[in-house]
């Protein structure tokens, strides 16, 4: 599990009230510092890269109108990846994307936005072949999640991905915490059916 | 412990978020169990696969188009407002300068032309100032034929000008007629006419030849109260000097309420500005022998009433 930066209520509280006053500065620092979280995690949720830049920018646009009625109950942070992950949602729904919600094959074309990955400068180390099987995995992986049902999606990115503790999610998701861990057990195995499909043995 | 229950325990298992005692029964279920260990082993492949997804990097410009967005589209909806709202701050003052302006400006048109209009009345009444030339003539009739129904024709011609018809003076005959004399005219015109000025002597004064002998109204007093002022004129002819008086009236912007002619004498009730008091003597002197109420006459302010009792002076006596 990778915890990552969870203890940044205090720094960002400050930037926040700094941001109400009308400091578009202190914004701009809290777009740098949670930008790339926020991409991972549309990304994960949408699987292409240009969509998941498209809702970063929406999401810090929404918040810096928002900012004014945001109420420091809960983290800064937690309230932008409740945003960032509700507007990808919402353009899920908006494409329609089908065919992800469809059992994934192996026939299939690996759906994953391969623009990031594939403008990756070439190097020695690791071997051409180690790296092809990497990013080959990788994609395959991203695949399997994108075929997951949304809410599954979604646990399995802030948990297994992004790290975050079950009461992170519960506030983020609104749902109970039992319901989390019950969730996202059953994401887990629904992700493995994909991947024993996608990569065979694993 | 059952492979179902177990199952759903192993994703918190994987993760050790499991209480010990239940860990104890997973453990002694998996030794058994070789189902549930290759749950177990692909679940945690799983984690690891998911775990080991590389973070992707965001863009160099992605910040940069943020921060863009954010000022280009945050700060000119304030920029909207304030033009939607800005005109408004400006208009409303504008709107009420303007109202006061059209106020003003209707109020000082109305002003400026109020008098222009009553003057524009001045030359048809002025045309009445000649009646003095058949004064006589209707004089002379009027002591042939006392008793004889003879309109008066110069009068009636004016009264289509100066707008006081029904207003002329009727032999006192014709008491049956008297309602028809309380049609006041409302014709008033402030008009000093130089030549009838005199100077105003205050007391009774000898003017023309028509004027004789003074002898009182017995009626004149008693209806002097408050703003009435009540004269007696002496006169030779009644029916002109009721005519000159009515005239006089007019020409000085007082209004005729009454005119009531009985026998021997004729009463006209009028209602005139106090100021204009003193050319309305001068001008009755010229008519006739006037009595009036020296005392009220100076308290006054704003319209008076005036009553005046023409009687004709009788020449028996002499």
């Amino acid at each position: 599990m990778r915890e990552k930066e969870q203890t940044t209520t205090d720094e960002d509280a400050e930037l926040v009230s700094s941001c109400k006053k009308g400091n578009v500065d202190a914004f701009e620092v809290l777009v740098r510092k949670h930008q790339k979280r926020m991409l991972n995690i549309a990304y994960r949720m949408i699987g292409s890269y240009e969509d998941a830049c498209e809702i970063v920018q929406d999401t810090f646009i929404s918040a810096y109108k928002g900012i004014k009625n945001f109420e420091e109950k809960a983290r800064f942070s937690t309230w932008l990846y409740t945003i960032v992950i509700n507007l990808s949602k919402n353009r899920l729904k908006q494409l329609k994307i089908q065919s992800y919600r469809e059992e994934f094959s192996i026939d299939d074309p690996v759906l994953t936005d391969g623009g990031k990955i594939n403008i990756e400068p070439a190097s020695c180390e690791p071997s051409i072949v180690e790296r092809l099987e990497k990013k080959d995995v990788q994609q395959k992986v991203q695949g399997c999640i994108n075929s997951l049902d949304n809410e599954f999606k979604e646990i399995l990115i802030l948990r297994d991905i992004q790290g975050f503790s079950y009461d992170e999610i519960s506030d983020m998701l609104k749902i109970p915490e039992g319901t989390v861990k019950s969730r996202l057990s059953r994401a887990r195995y629904a992700l493995k059916d994909c991947l024993k499909k996608v990569i065979g043995d694993l | 412990m059952e492979c179902n229950d177990v199952q759903e325990k192993l994703s918190a298992y994987v993760e050790g978020i499991i209480s010990h005692d239940e860990k104890m029964l997973i453990d002694e279920h998996l030794t058994l169990c070789q189902k549930c260990c290759e749950s177990l082993a692909d679940l945690e492949k799983t984690v690891e696969y998911i775990n080991n997804l590389e973070d992707i990097e965001p863009p160099a410009w992605l910040t940069q188009k943020i921060m863009t967005k954010v000022k280009t589209e945050v700060h000119p909806k304030k920029g909207i407002l304030q033009k939607l709202f800005y005109p408004l701050h400006i208009k409303v003052p504008i709107e009420a300068v303007a109202v006061i302006l059209t106020a003003v400006t209707a109020l000082y048109i109305f002003k400026t032309f109020q008098p222009e209009v009553k003057f524009a009345k001045i030359p048809s009444e002025e045309v009445t100032t000649q009646s003095p030339l058949q004064e006589k003539d209707t004089f002379q009739r009027d002591l042939k034929s006392k008793e004889n129904v003879s309109p008066p024709l110069p009068p009636l011609e004016r009264g289509g000008k100066g707008g006081f018809e029904a207003e002329q003076p009727m032999p006192s005959k014709k008491p049956e007629t008297m309602g028809k004399f309380k049609e006041a005219p409302k014709a008033p015109t402030p008009v000093v006419k130089q030549d009838e000025i005199r100077a105003y002597t205050g007391a009774v004064a000898k003017d023309e030849s028509k004027t004789e002998v003074l002898s009182r109204a017995p009626k004149a007093l008693s209806e002097i109260k408050g703003k009435i002022i009540s004269l007696t004129i002496n006169v030779k002819d009644i029916e002109t000097a009721g005519k000159e008086i009515e005239k006089a009236f007019t020409q000085l912007g007082g209004r005729i309420i009454k005119t009531e002619s009985l026998e021997n004498k004729q009463i006209i009730n009028a209602e005139l500005d106090s100021k204009k008091l003193k050319e309305l003597f001068e001008k009755l002197k010229r008519i006739g022998e006037i009595k009036e109420n020296e005392t009220e006459l100076k308290v006054l302010e704003g319209d008076v009433s005036i009553t005046i009792e023409i009687i004709k002076i009788s020449t028996q006596p002499q």
